[in-house]
C-alpha cells in the first residue's frame, strides 16, 4: 500500500534533493541556452570558419550520451588538470550537451525566415541592425519556442543522470531512501511524480510563450472557425 | 448534439429505386447544412446536383453515402436503411461491418481524388478487390488492367500517383470505384480540382459510364455536363432542395429567383 | 585513446554488442507496442484513448533512469524475479513504446482523411485500412523522427550500466578503474557510440531516398 507518513518522514531528503535538482537544472539550461546562442551566432556569422567545428560539436552531442560526458568532465577531468566537484560538473554537462541541440534549434529557426521578407525590409531602406531585430528575432522566437521548451523538457529528464556521478539530486535522494526504508514504490513515485510537475510547468511556460509571442504577431486569420469539420 | 429520432414509421421504401432518403437532415454544431431532403434515385437514373458552394450539396452526397452520419431521416440503399438500426424501438448506429454491407453498391469519386500515395494506379484499383473480394493477385491485376483500359490509362498502370497530372488521378480514382462494380457511383465535385484543360478527359468517362447505363449523383459546377447528360438535376440552396426537374426545364424555366439568380452569376461569368 | 581501443578492443566490441542487443530488442518490441498504442490513441472510444494518453503522458514525462529503477526494483517486490538485462529491455521497451506512440500517432494525423474514407468506400475494414493504407506510409513518414528514437535509445541504454548490465557504459568504467585512463578510456566509448550512431543515419538517409511512391499530400 502507499504509505504517505513513509514521505513526510523522509522529507528532508526529497526536499534537498529537489532542491539541487532545481538549481543545477536551472543553470545547465541556462548555460546550454546561452553557449548554444553563442555556437549558432558563430556559424551564421561566419559559416567558413565556424560551420564544420559547430556541425561537429552538434552531432558529437546528438551521438554520444550525456552519461559519458559527464564521466569525462567528473573523472576524466583531473588527468588533465580540471577538478570539478559533481554538482559542478552536472551544470556543466547539461549546459554542453544541451548547447548542442539549442544551436541547431536558434539555427533552424533563423534560417526559416524566408529571404525575401528581408529583402523587402533593405528595399524599404530598413538597416540590417533594424531587420534583425524588429523582423528577424521576432519571428524567430515564436518558432524556437516549441521545439526549445522540448528540449528544455528533455534536459531536466536527463539531469537524473547526475545522480550516477553521485549529485544529490531527486533520483539520487530517492534512492537513498528506498535503501533507508526497504520501501520502493512510495519514494520513486514520489520522486516522479515531481518531475512530472516540473516538467509539465515547462510546457505549460512554453506553451503560454507561445500564444503571447503569435499574439503579438497577428497570423493570417485563424481559419477554425470557418470550416468546423475538415474533411478533405 | 440532435438526437436521433426514431425510425421513420412512413411507407417501406418501394423497391424500384437504389438510392432512396427520406427527410436527412445534419448540423455541424449549431450550424444546419441539410435541412429536410427528400431523395430517390432510379435505376439508370443520372441526377446533378447544384448549387452555390456551402449550400450542402457535398454534405448531401456524404450522407447519402454516410462517410458524414445524418441526424434525423433515413437513408435506404437498395431498401437497406443505412448507418442506423431499430433496437427495442430505439434508434442505433449500426457496426461498421454493416455500413459497409448496406452500402456496398455504392462506388464514390471524391475532389481530391484520395489515391493512396504508396501504390501505384494498378495497385489502387487491385487493393479493395484482393482485401475484400479475395482475388489472388492475378486475378486482381486482370480485372485492375480491365478497369484502367476502361478509362484509357492502361499504360499508367505501374505509376505512383505522384507521377501522374490531375485528370490521370481522377480516372484511376474512378477505375478504382468501378472495380468493385458498384450499382451506383457517387461524384463529389470531380472536376473541381482539376486545371481547366484536364476537365475533358474525366467527363468524357462519365459520359461514357452514363451512355452504358451506369446509375451516377454528380455534385458539380459543369453546368454544360449537367445540361447535357443528366436526367435531373437539382439544385439545393442553404441546406434545402430548392428546385428539381429535368434539365431542359429547370435551365430554360428556373421558377425560384435564386436558381434564376445562380444560373445568371454563372452565364455572365462564363461569357467573357 | 587509440591505446585503449587497440588493448581492450575484445570486452569494449563485447559491452557494444549487449548495447546493441538490448536497445534494438527494444525498439523492434516498443515498436509493436508503440503501433498499438498509436491505434488507441486516435480511437474514437475515449475509454480507449484516455489510458493510451495516461500512459504516454507517465513515461514520457519522467527520466528514465527513474523508470529503470522502478522496474528494477519493484518487480521483485511483488514476486517477479528478473534478470537485470531482462528489466533493462523491458524498461527500454516500455519508454520508447510511449515515444514511439506519439510518433506514429502524428504521422497517422497527418493522412489525409479522404484517403481512409476512399478506402472505407471501397468496403475496406477499418482494421485492413490501417494495416494497409496508413500505416505503410506513417513508416515511410516518420522514418526521420523513428531514426532519432532510436539513436535516443541507444544513447540511454548506457544508464542500464547502473544495474549492472555489462554494456559499453559499463565495460569502459571497468577499463577506467583498471587502467586508470578515465579520460581516454570514455573518449573510446563516445567515439563507438558516435559510430554505430552514425552508421544508423546515413542508413536511414539511405533508405529515406530508397523509397518509391511518394507522399503527395492530395
Amino acid at each position: 500500500m502507499f504509505d504517505i507518513t513513509l514521505l513526510w518522514e523522509v522529507r528532508g531528503l526529497i526536499l534537498q534533493g529537489f532542491w539541487n535538482t532545481l538549481w543545477i537544472c536551472f543553470t545547465g539550461c541556462l548555460l546550454a541556452l546561452s553557449l548554444g546562442l553563442v555556437l549558432a551566432a558563430l556559424r551564421l556569422a561566419n559559416p567558413r570558419l565556424f560551420g564544420y567545428p559547430v556541425a561537429c560539436y552538434v552531432e558529437l552531442c546528438r551521438g554520444t550520451p550525456l552519461l559519458i560526458l559527464l564521466f569525462l568532465l567528473y573523472y576524466g577531468g583531473p588527468s588533465i588538470g580540471l577538478t570539478l566537484s559533481a554538482s559542478v560538473a552536472g551544470v556543466m554537462g547539461l549546459g554542453l550537451y544541451g548547447a548542442g541541440y539549442f544551436a541547431e534549434i536558434y539555427r533552424g529557426g533563423f534560417k526559416s525566415i524566408p529571404k525575401g521578407q528581408l529583402e523587402a525590409a533593405r528595399m524599404l531602406g530598413i538597416s540590417r541592425w533594424h531587420a534583425l531585430t524588429h523582423i528577424q528575432i521576432p519571428q524567430m522566437a515564436r518558432l524556437i519556442v516549441p521545439p526549445g521548451t522540448n528540449q528544455l523538457i528533455i534536459l531536466v529528464k536527463e539531469s537524473a543522470l547526475i545522480s550516477i556521478i553521485s549529485v544529490d539530486d531527486l533520483t539520487k535522494n530517492a534512492t537513498t531512501i528506498v535503501n533507508q526504508t526497504f520501501q520502493v514504490i512510495e519514494p520513486y513515485l514520489a520522486v516522479a511524480l515531481l518531475y512530472w510537475l516540473m516538467i509539465e510547468l515547462i510546457a505549460r511556460g512554453g506553451y503560454a510563450l507561445e500564444k503571447r509571442l503569435a499574439n503579438r504577431q497577428p497570423r493570417p486569420a485563424s481559419q477554425q472557425g470557418a470550416t468546423p469539420h475538415a474533411h478533405g | 448534439m440532435p438526437m436521433a429520432d426514431t425510425l421513420s414509421p412512413s411507407s417501406p421504401p418501394r423497391q424500384k429505386s437504389i438510392v432512396e432518403a427520406h427527410g436527412i437532415s445534419k448540423q455541424f454544431g449549431d450550424l444546419e447544412v441539410l435541412t429536410d431532403i427528400d431523395f430517390s434515385l432510379a435505376p439508370s437514373e443520372v441526377v446533378c446536383v447544384i448549387g452555390p458552394s456551402g449550400s450542402g450539396k457535398s454534405t448531401l452526397l456524404r450522407c447519402l453515402a454516410f462517410l458524414e452520419p445524418y441526424d434525423h431521416g433515413s437513408v435506404y440503399i437498395d431498401g437497406q436503411l443505412l448507418g442506423y438500426e431499430d433496437r427495442n424501438g430505439k434508434r442505433v448506429r449500426t457496426s461498421e461491418k454493416r455500413v459497409d454491407d448496406v452500402r456496398a453498391p455504392v462506388g464514390m469519386v471524391f475532389q481530391h481524388f484520395h489515391l493512396w500515395p504508396h501504390r501505384t494506379a494498378l495497385e489502387n484499383v487491385t487493393e479493395a478487390l484482393r482485401l475484400v473480394n479475395g482475388l489472388s493477385r492475378q486475378e486482381a491485376d486482370t480485372e485492375g488492367m480491365a478497369m484502367l483500359e476502361q478509362v484509357g490509362l492502361s499504360d499508367r498502370a505501374g505509376h505512383f500517383p505522384e507521377s501522374l497530372s490531375g485528370g490521370q488521378k481522377q480516372r484511376v480514382a474512378i477505375a478504382r470505384a468501378l472495380a468493385m462494380k458498384p450499382r451506383v457511383m457517387f461524384f463529389d465535385e470531380p472536376t473541381s480540382a482539376l486545371d481547366p484543360e484536364l476537365v475533358g478527359e474525366v467527363l468524357d468517362v462519365m459520359k461514357k459510364l452514363a451512355a452504358d447505363g451506369m446509375t451516377m449523383v454528380i455534385v458539380t459546377h459543369e453546368m454544360g455536363f449537367a445540361a447535357n447528360v443528366a436526367n435531373r438535376v437539382i439544385f439545393m440552396d442553404q441546406g434545402r432542395v430548392v428546385e428539381s426537374g429535368p434539365p431542359a426545364t429547370l435551365f430554360r424555366q428556373p421558377k425560384s429567383e435564386r436558381l434564376q439568380q445562380f444560373l445568371n452569376t454563372w452565364r455572365e461569368r462564363n461569357i467573357d | 585513446m587509440l591505446e585503449i581501443l587497440l588493448n581492450h578492443y575484445p570486452v569494449l566490441l563485447e559491452g557494444l554488442a549487449t548495447t546493441l542487443v538490448v536497445s534494438l530488442s527494444a525498439i523492434a518490441l516498443g515498436l509493436v507496442l508503440g503501433v498499438l498504442l498509436a491505434f488507441g490513441l486516435t480511437s474514437r472510444h475515449g475509454l480507449v484513448r484516455w489510458p493510451c494518453g495516461l500512459y504516454r503522458s507517465f513515461w514520457r514525462g519522467t527520466p528514465i533512469l527513474l523508470q529503470l529503477l522502478l522496474v528494477y526494483y519493484l518487480l521483485p517486490e511483488v514476486g517477479i524475479e528478473i534478470a537485470p538485462i531482462s528489466a533493462a529491455i523491458l524498461t527500454l521497451t516500455l519508454n520508447t513504446a510511449a515515444f514511439q506512440s506519439e510518433i506514429f500517432r502524428s504521422g497517422i494525423s497527418h493522412i489525409p482523411a479522404g484517403q481512409i474514407e476512399a478506402a472505407r468506400m471501397a468496403g475496406i475494414s477499418s482494421w485492413q485500412t490501417r494495416r494497409r493504407i496508413i500505416m505503410p506510409q506513417v513508416f515511410r513518414l516518420t522514418l526521420p523522427p523513428l531514426t532519432n528514437e532510436i539513436i535516443t535509445i541507444l544513447k540511454n541504454s548506457s544508464l542500464i550500466s547502473v544495474i549492472a548490465v555489462t554494456e559499453l557504459m559499463r565495460v569502459s568504467e571497468q577499463i577506467a578503474s583498471r587502467t586508470f585512463q578515465p579520460l581516454e578510456t570514455y573518449l573510446a566509448a563516445a567515439l563507438l557510440y558516435l559510430a554505430v550512431n552514425l552508421v544508423l543515419a546515413l542508413l536511414s538517409a539511405h533508405l529515406e531516398r530508397r523509397m518509391t511512391g511518394g507522399l503527395a499530400t492530395d
